[in-house]
């Protein structure tokens, strides 16, 4: 411990003396209290957090990984409770967020990097159907609308949504562009993934609401819909691809500054993750072992990363 | 009375067209009871943070050691120790039931996580027991600490883990310890219930004797009345560990922690049947192996000596023989790797082939056995008949002259029971048939409440009324009376499948011993699996919506009616059996006409249990998109509004509440006990 305290103190020496900028040392703050990453319900999001902690743990933090829901998770990081949520997509965010945001408890340190997609998707055989895709006017050829239709949702087309508790724009948009599809909303991730794999192996029409990156889209041939123009600045009318966010408790500045640094320049390639994911969901590789690879690979990064935020 | 209700109910429909607020309640008259609670916790919570902060920090490091050494002890050497508990309780058959068990769990690659579970059952259930039979003992012995238990009680069993949530959140913060606050939360209420029955079943000629005795109040309760209730005591701790093991996957949910629930939900979240199926039945098997020693431990000994110092010894050393195998294994990681390798062989991806060629060879009749249910009873009820009848669903179209026939019909059936003398059934059908002209969509809501209130008014009276009428007030004033509509017609559904499917596989049980040997086990995994499961081929075969929810909840709501059905015809005594034989009734005159009239007490609480069931899955069902109370309660979590969460589950807590005081009154009515 006393060891690795000392190199790092001699690390900001040695860079002083070589470029001698008028920089003040960060220091690293609390190192006895550890750092507590939010585990949420996806892969994606799990490789980011371990990603975030392997690096903190680098620059000589403890930190602790804690599972928690995507929502519940502001309360603990508006509380404290939870330190940091490297991975953060604010397309449904719940309406904690925004007032836990506003009372600055919490406080947004800027893009993970991550390239996402956000939209309608819909399986090769919809295509038979509703041939002018991947136009969106193609939804409002009565044909098509006819072919999507379903008991429940007749006459109108059916659009599978993310779930009610997710928050989505679907429903206005549809209305504002006048397209007559019913949202359904799907209840779970394992509902949404589970109709995807179905539709595909029985060669049924389907046109739903996804994200990318996903495993799922490795395993499935989709295409993505051209969406209908919206307001892109009304974020409850309107789907876009969202700009994936870090959030980090409001103390978290102060207790450890360096770490702050390091979190604020943490950058991940949608590429990157997309093929960690596989890994871990598909090939069965260990979350530690996906991980690692990803730490040795991007050697220069990182540690640009770790020599700023110790500047 | 009824007359009186069915006026007002033709005078709502009438007022229908003119009045709109009749059929969606105004949001202007919303009572606001959500932001009432909310302010409430805002006043609490920061009251009782500091001690829950406490608790949760010895709590933590409890549960840390606890699984710190589950997870030293090498595998083989646990299921050494647990199959010696086995032999200990109930032979060598047991043993190898116990061997085999964990030897699945091993295989199954879930050895880690299953001794996390393990170690949060463990911490859970001593706990819920020691509360639980303290609480036991206090409302035995005052009528005022009774009366708030039973409630509470109630509430703690109906009330959707989901909902009471949020404040656990708030109050506790993240981690396994809100899990394993929730599962002590539900695991108490079996405990309570044991050690209640069991003070009430002390013969007062003991306690006479014990008094005479000269017993001091202490002596008396350590001496005489605890050993008397011991079998009681016994069964209370094992009904609190199954409870405890069923909710350890809604521990997962809200705490998460590197357990088997938190398994089964990611297999769920990534729709691998195969991967839910084996970390399902890890649970499962944990709970039959710790179920079965302790209800071994609980059954009296037969020929157990006396504690000798032999005796002791003998168990020391037994019980430290995994103790040596265990520093053997960590001694040598070479042997342990070796052992290792038998982890995680099952490969159960095969599994998820199967169900998706499945799939891909079966849509078109899947499809269309999904449109004849949809048209044909799930949109009639839901809509109504006026709604769902049109020529693309049914071949005609609802015209006036098919509106007048059916009413026409309908009152007609009405008149002539009542001329019977069953004024009941006439008013019955006459709701009955407003209902499905309407659907529950359609039906208004003074109407609604004012059926239920008359509706608990005749079978028991003024209390049971206003508990109806405040209590469907309050869900409505809520705003929740589209949900509950919702709600209310899934489970009418999924009960009356259950009670004609599972009615009929209980007489089949109870006419034949091998079926039934055969169908006990398949109704020990529906309830002790985590219904998540079914819920991936259900979604994969039905797509989103009503009818995989449907499917969900009867499989999991069909075990009561089989379990009660079953007991109903077989406890018949045989000399009734006997002599309708001799008076020369074939088998179904005496099914309808002796057993079922015998049994229908045992029936109709099985029907009871059925709706319970079903009320239960309601949460569940929401995960593939139903929109009933269990949808609100996750939009509330979604929220993180407390208050909105409470109202949602206390809703669901009230229709069971009500559905279960209104059978019970019936069968107590035509002369029944319910137990």
């Amino acid at each position: 411990m006393i060891g690795r305290k000392i190199a790092l103190w001699t690390l900001p020496l040695a860079a002083g003396l070589a470029i001698a900028p008028p920089a003040i040392a960060k220091p690293l703050g609390d190192t006895d209290t550890s750092i507590k990453i939010a585990i949420n319900e996806w892969t994606g999001q799990n490789l980011s957090a371990h990603i975030a902690g392997k690096l903190l743990e680098k620059l000589g933090y403890k930190v602790e990984y804690i599972t928690a829901g995507t929502l519940p998770q502001f309360t603990g990081i508006a509380s404290g409770s939870l330190s940091v949520s490297p991975e953060v997509w604010p397309s449904n965010l719940g309406d904690v967020y925004p007032k836990a945001k506003a009372e600055g408890k919490l406080e947004e340190i800027g893009e993970l990097g991550l390239d996402t997609k956000d939209g309608w998707l819909y399986t090769a055989d919809t295509k038979t159907v509703c041939p002018q895709l991947p136009d969106w006017t193609a939804l409002k050829d009565p044909a098509c609308v006819q072919a999507l239709a379903t008991p429940e949702t007749f006459p109108n087309g059916r659009l599978l949504d993310y779930p009610a508790d997710w928050g989505s724009a679907s429903g206005p948009e549809l209305k504002n562009a006048e397209i007559p599809f019913t949202p359904v909303p799907a209840g779970s991730e394992g509902a949404l993934v589970a109709e995807l794999q179905a539709a595909v192996a029985a060669h049924k029409p389907l046109l739903m609401r996804f994200w990318a990156p996903h495993w799922v889209l490795a395993e499935v041939p989709v295409e993505w819909l051209k969406m209908p123009p919206c307001d892109e600045k009304n974020l409850a009318e309107c789907i876009v691809a969202p700009p994936v966010i870090k959030v980090v408790w409001a103390g978290f500045h102060e207790k450890w500054p360096a770490g702050y640094e390091l979190m604020k320049s943490l950058q991940i390639h949608a590429d990157d993750q997309q093929k960690m994911i596989y890994a871990v969901d598909k090939q069965g590789k260990n979350l530690d072992q996906a991980v690692d690879g990803w730490i040795e690979e991007h050697q220069s990064d990182w540690q640009a990363w770790v020599k700023a935020a110790q500047n | 009375m009824w007359l009186v209700v069915l006026a007002f109910i033709a005078i709502c429909i009438a007022m229908r067209p003119a009045l709109p607020w009749l059929v969606t309640y105004p949001s202007s008259w919303l009572l606001p009871v959500p932001s009432i609670i909310n302010s409430v916790f805002g006043f609490l919570i920061p009251l009782l943070k500091p001690i829950c902060a406490v608790l949760a920090i010895i709590l933590r490091a409890a549960l840390d050691a606890c699984s710190a050494a589950l997870q030293w002890m090498p595998w083989p050497a646990m299921i050494l120790f647990f199959a010696i508990l086995g032999w200990l309780a109930r032979g060598w058959q047991l043993a190898l039931f116990t061997a085999v068990g964990l030897g699945y769990v091993v295989m199954a690659g879930y050895w880690e996580q299953g001794m996390n579970t393990l170690s949060l059952v463990t911490l859970a259930v001593p706990l819920a027991v020691g509360f639980g039979f303290l609480l036991g003992v206090a409302a035995h012995s005052s009528r005022y600490v009774r009366g708030i238990t039973m409630v509470v009680l109630d509430l703690l069993q109906t009330v959707p883990a989901f909902a009471f949530l949020i404040p656990l959140l708030l109050l506790f913060g993240f981690g396994p310890i809100v899990g394993l606050i929730a599962c002590l939360v539900y695991a108490v209420a079996p405990m309570v219930h044991c050690t209640m029955l069991g003070l009430e079943r002390v013969p007062p000629s003991l306690l006479e004797a014990a008094s005479m005795a000269g017993c001091t109040r202490r002596q008396r309760f350590w001496h005489v009345i605890l050993p008397t209730a011991k079998r009681e005591i016994l069964t209370g701790i094992n009904q609190t560990t199954m409870a405890a093991f069923s909710m350890v996957i809604m521990a997962a949910i809200i705490g998460g922690f590197n357990d088997v629930g938190w398994e089964v939900l990611n297999s769920m979240r990534k729709a691998e049947f195969g991967q839910s199926l084996l970390s399902g039945l890890v649970i499962a098997v944990l709970a039959m192996v710790v179920d079965r020693i302790t209800f071994g431990m609980a059954q009296p000994a037969r020929d157990r000596t006396q504690t000798t110092l032999r005796n002791g010894l003998r168990m020391a050393v037994i019980l430290g023989l995994p103790l040596f195998v265990a520093f053997l294994l960590n001694a040598s990681p070479s042997t342990m790797a070796w052992a290792d390798k038998a982890q995680g062989v099952i490969d159960p991806s095969g599994l998820n082939r199967v169900v998706i060629r499945f799939v891909q060879d079966f849509s078109a009749p899947l499809d269309a056995f999904k449109v004849f249910v949809l048209y044909h009873f799930m949109l009639p009820l839901r809509i109504g008949l006026v709604g769902a009848v049109t020529p693309f669903t049914w071949g005609f179209a609802w015209t006036f002259q098919v509106s007048t026939i059916y009413c026409g019909l309908s009152l007609s059936l009405a008149v002539w029971l009542w001329f019977r003398g069953q004024w009941q059934g006439g008013a019955g059908v006459l709701i009955g048939s407003t209902l499905l002209l309407l659907g529950f969509n359609g039906f208004p809501w003074p109407a609604f409440v004012i059926v239920v209130t008359a509706l608990a008014w005749s079978v028991s009276g003024a209390r049971l009324a206003s508990l109806a009428g405040l209590g469907t007030c309050f869900i409505v004033g809520a705003g929740l009376y589209g949900p509950l509509g919702q709600s209310l017609y899934l489970c009418l559904l999924a009960v009356l499948i259950c009670m004609f499917v599972g009615g009929l596989l209980g007489v089949a049980a109870a006419k034949s011993d091998r079926f039934s040997a055969v169908l006990k086990p398949v109704c020990d995994a529906l309830q002790t699996m985590p219904q998540f499961i079914f819920l991936i081929p259900a979604l994969m075969f039905f797509q989103v919506g009503e009818l995989t929810g449907l499917i969900a909840i009867a499989l999991y709501a069909i075990v009561p009616p089989i379990r009660y059905v079953e007991y109903g015809i077989r406890s018949v005594p045989a000399d009734l059996v006997e002599t309708s034989r001799q008076i020369g009734c074939t088998a179904w005159q005496r099914l309808i006409h002796v057993e079922l009239p015998v049994a229908k007490p045992v029936v109709v609480l099985g029907a009871n249990q059925t709706i319970m069931a079903a009320l239960s899955m309601l949460p569940v069902a929401a995960l593939v998109g139903t929109k009933d109370l269990g949808q609100q309660v996750y939009i509330a979590l979604s929220k993180a509004d407390a208050g909105l969460g409470l109202v949602a589950g206390l809703s669901v807590a009230l229709v069971a509440m009500i559905s279960d005081r209104i059978m019970r009154a019936t069968v107590s009515n035509t002369g029944g006990a319910l137990d």
